[in-house]
C-alpha cells in the first residue's frame, strides 16, 4: 500500500434493511433523498452567489472559492434548509396531522 | 448548527461538500426530531388504540410495539429515511477525507513529535480484530473502525470524527465531548475526595470522550484503548492537537496487557452496546482486575430496557435491527446491577446516574442533579432531543 492510494469504500457492506413490500420503493426513497440533497446543494450555492452579488456586484472564481457565510446568513440558510426538508417530505407531516384529526369526516360511498 | 471539525486535523471541504453535509445535518434533525415526534403521535392515535382493542390490554414491551408498528407506512418511511440519512452522513464526509489523507498524515506526524504534549501511541499489528468489528460496518459507517486503505492510514478516525460531527446535530458538542465533559464534572463534584491518578477509557475510538477526564483531573495519567489502529492514530494526533496528553493503546478491552490494580478509574462511553454479551461480561471482569481497591468503573450507555416505557424501548431498539448494531438490544436487555455483580463487584457498591448534558444545561444543572438522582429515566435519556441526559452505571471496587 502506498500513501498515494487512499481510495475509500463508499458502500456499506452486507445486507441492506428493506421496509416496503412493493418492489423498488426502498430504492426510490434512496434516490429521492439523493435528489433532495443535490437540489439543496444547488440552493446553497445559489444563496452563496446571491449574497456575493449583493455584497460585491461582481463575481470572480476566487470570490466564489473564498466566500464564507456570515453567522446571520448561516442561520437564515439553516432555517431555509429545514423548511425545504419539510416541503419535500410534506406528505409525511400530512399523515401525522390526519392521524391526530378528529374522525368526523363523512365517509365516501363504498367503492363498488 | 454544530461547528464541524475545527482542530488541527480539520479537512478542507469544498462548498458543494459543505452543502451536502449541511443538508444531512438538517435531514437527520428532521428524521430524529420531527419524524420521531410524528411517529409517536401516530402510535398514540392509531396503533396503540388498535392494539388495545385487539388484545384487551396495553403492550407489554418494545417488541410487541415493533411487531405492529412495522406494518405502518409512516414507520416504513421513518426507517427508510433514517437508514439512508445515516449512510449519506458518512458519504458526505468521504470525498474531502479521501483528498486530504496525505496532508492529515503529515500533520499527525508533526503533532506526534510535540515536545510540549507528551501523549503516546502504542499499536499492536498482531492484535486480532474481533468479529463484532471486522465483520460489520457498525452503525452503517463504511469500513468500521479498523479498515486500512493505505500505509499508516487514519481514514476511519477521520470518517468517525467528521461523520459524527454531522450525525450528532450538535448534541455531542463542538468537540464531540459532551458525554465525557458532563460525566467527569458530575463525578468530580459528587465525589470530591475521589482523585484518580490513573484513568483508562475503553473502546475510545478517536478519544473524544477521553480528553475531558484529563481536564477534570489534570494530575491523572490518562490511557485509552481501542482495537482499531486508524482510529487510534487519528485519536492520538487529535489529542496532541487539543493539547492533552493521552496514551493510546491498540488492545482489546476483554483482555488487556495492563497490570492488576493499576487504575483508579475505568470508563467507557457508547461502547458496551457494540459488543456481544460474552464480550461485555469479560470486559467488566477485566475492569475489576484493572481497578485498584477503592477505584471506580463507569460505563456511559443507553438506558436498559427494564427502566423504560415500552414505546421508548421500541424506539431505542430500532438501531439494533436496522442500523447494523446487532448487539445493542441484547446489551440493553441485560440488567446493569446483575452484570456488575456477576463480574465480581459487590452489589452494595453499584452506582447509576442520569446526568444532564453540559452543552444543553450547563455546569450548574449538573451540580444540582447530584442531589436529585432518583434512578428515573425518561424519553430524553440517551435520545437526540431537547433536554438530553446521559445514563451511566458502574461500581466501586
Amino acid at each position: 500500500m502506498s500513501n498515494d492510494e487512499n481510495k475509500l469504500r463508499y458502500s456499506v457492506r452486507g445486507k441492506k434493511s428493506r421496509f416496503f413490500e412493493s418492489d423498488g420503493v426502498d430504492e426510490l426513497v434512496s434516490i429521492c433523498m439523493s435528489i433532495a440533497q443535490e437540489l439543496w446543494v444547488v440552493k446553497e450555492e445559489l444563496a452563496m452567489i446571491k449574497n456575493l452579488t449583493i455584497n460585491k456586484g461582481l463575481i470572480t472564481k476566487k470570490d466564489l472559492d473564498d466566500f464564507k457565510f456570515t453567522k446571520r446568513q448561516k442561520e437564515n440558510l439553516n432555517k431555509d434548509n429545514k423548511e425545504f426538508i419539510d416541503r419535500v417530505f410534506f406528505t409525511l407531516r400530512e399523515s401525522v396531522e390526519a392521524a391526530e384529526a378528529e374522525p368526523d369526516e363523512p365517509k365516501p360511498p363504498t367503492v363498488p | 448548527m454544530t461547528k464541524y471539525v475545527q482542530h488541527g486535523l480539520k479537512v478542507q471541504s469544498k462548498p458543494d461538500e459543505v452543502a451536502r453535509q449541511n443538508f444531512m445535518l438538517n435531514m437527520r434533525s428532521y428524521v430524529m426530531l420531527d419524524m420521531a415526534t410524528g411517529m409517536k403521535k401516530i402510535y398514540d392515535h392509531n396503533i396503540e388504540p388498535n392494539f388495545k382493542k385487539l388484545n384487551k390490554r396495553d403492550p407489554k414491551n418494545g417488541d410487541e410495539i415493533h411487531k405492529v408498528i412495522k406494518k405502518d407506512t409512516y414507520f416504513k418511511f421513518y426507517s427508510s429515511i433514517r437508514c439512508n440519512a445515516q449512510e449519506m452522513v458518512f458519504r458526505s464526509v468521504l470525498p474531502p477525507i479521501e483528498r486530504s489523507m496525505k496532508d492529515l498524515k503529515r500533520k499527525a506526524k508533526t503533532l506526534s513529535k510535540s515536545k510540549k504534549i507528551k501523549g503516546s501511541l502504542n499499536l499492536d499489528k498482531n492484535l486480532p480484530i474481533p468479529k463484532s468489528v471486522s465483520a460489520i460496518d457498525v452503525h452503517l459507517m463504511p469500513g468500521c473502525y479498523h479498515s486500512e486503505h493505505s500505509e499508516n492510514d487514519m481514514s476511519q478516525g477521520a470518517i468517525y470524527d467528521n461523520g459524527v460531527s454531522v450525525f450528532s446535530m450538535g448534541f455531542f458538542g463542538d468537540k464531540l465531548d459532551d458525554i465525557g465533559s458532563s460525566i467527569s464534572l458530575f463525578i468530580k463534584k459528587k465525589y470530591p475526595k475521589f482523585k484518580p491518578l490513573k484513568i483508562l477509557d475503553l473502546g475510545c475510538t478517536v478519544g473524544h470522550n477521553t480528553l475531558p477526564w484529563s481536564n477534570a483531573y489534570p494530575k491523572a495519567e490518562v490511557h485509552a484503548l481501542d482495537v482499531g489502529a486508524p482510529v487510534l492514530r487519528y485519536g492520538h494526533a487529535r489529542a496532541q492537537s487539543e493539547g492533552v496528553s493521552v496514551h493510546f493503546h491498540q488492545q482489546n478491552a476483554e483482555k488487556t496487557n495492563f497490570k492488576d490494580n493499576s487504575f483508579d478509574l475505568v470508563f467507557s462511553s457508547m461502547f458496551l452496546h457494540e459488543v456481544p454479551r460474552k464480550g461485555i461480561k469479560l470486559i467488566l471482569k477485566e475492569a475489576k482486575r484493572l481497578l485498584k481497591p477503592g477505584g471506580l468503573m463507569l460505563h456511559m450507555e443507553l438506558p436498559p430496557n427494564k427502566m423504560l416505557e415500552p414505546y421508548d424501548s421500541f424506539y431505542l431498539d430500532w438501531d439494533s435491527y436496522y442500523n447494523k448494531e446487532p448487539f445493542y438490544k441484547p446489551f440493553r436487555d441485560m440488567v446493569p446491577e446483575k452484570i456488575c455483580s456477576d463480574a465480581g463487584f459487590q452489589k452494595s457498591k453499584f452506582v447509576q446516574f442520569i446526568i444532564p448534558s453540559i452543552g444543553q444545561f450547563g455546569d450548574k444543572e449538573i451540580i444540582k442533579s447530584i442531589k436529585y438522582q432518583n434512578g428515573n429515566v425518561d424519553d430524553r435519556t440517551g435520545r437526540f432531543t431537547k433536554g438530553i441526559h446521559w445514563y451511566c452505571f458502574g461500581s466501586w471496587k
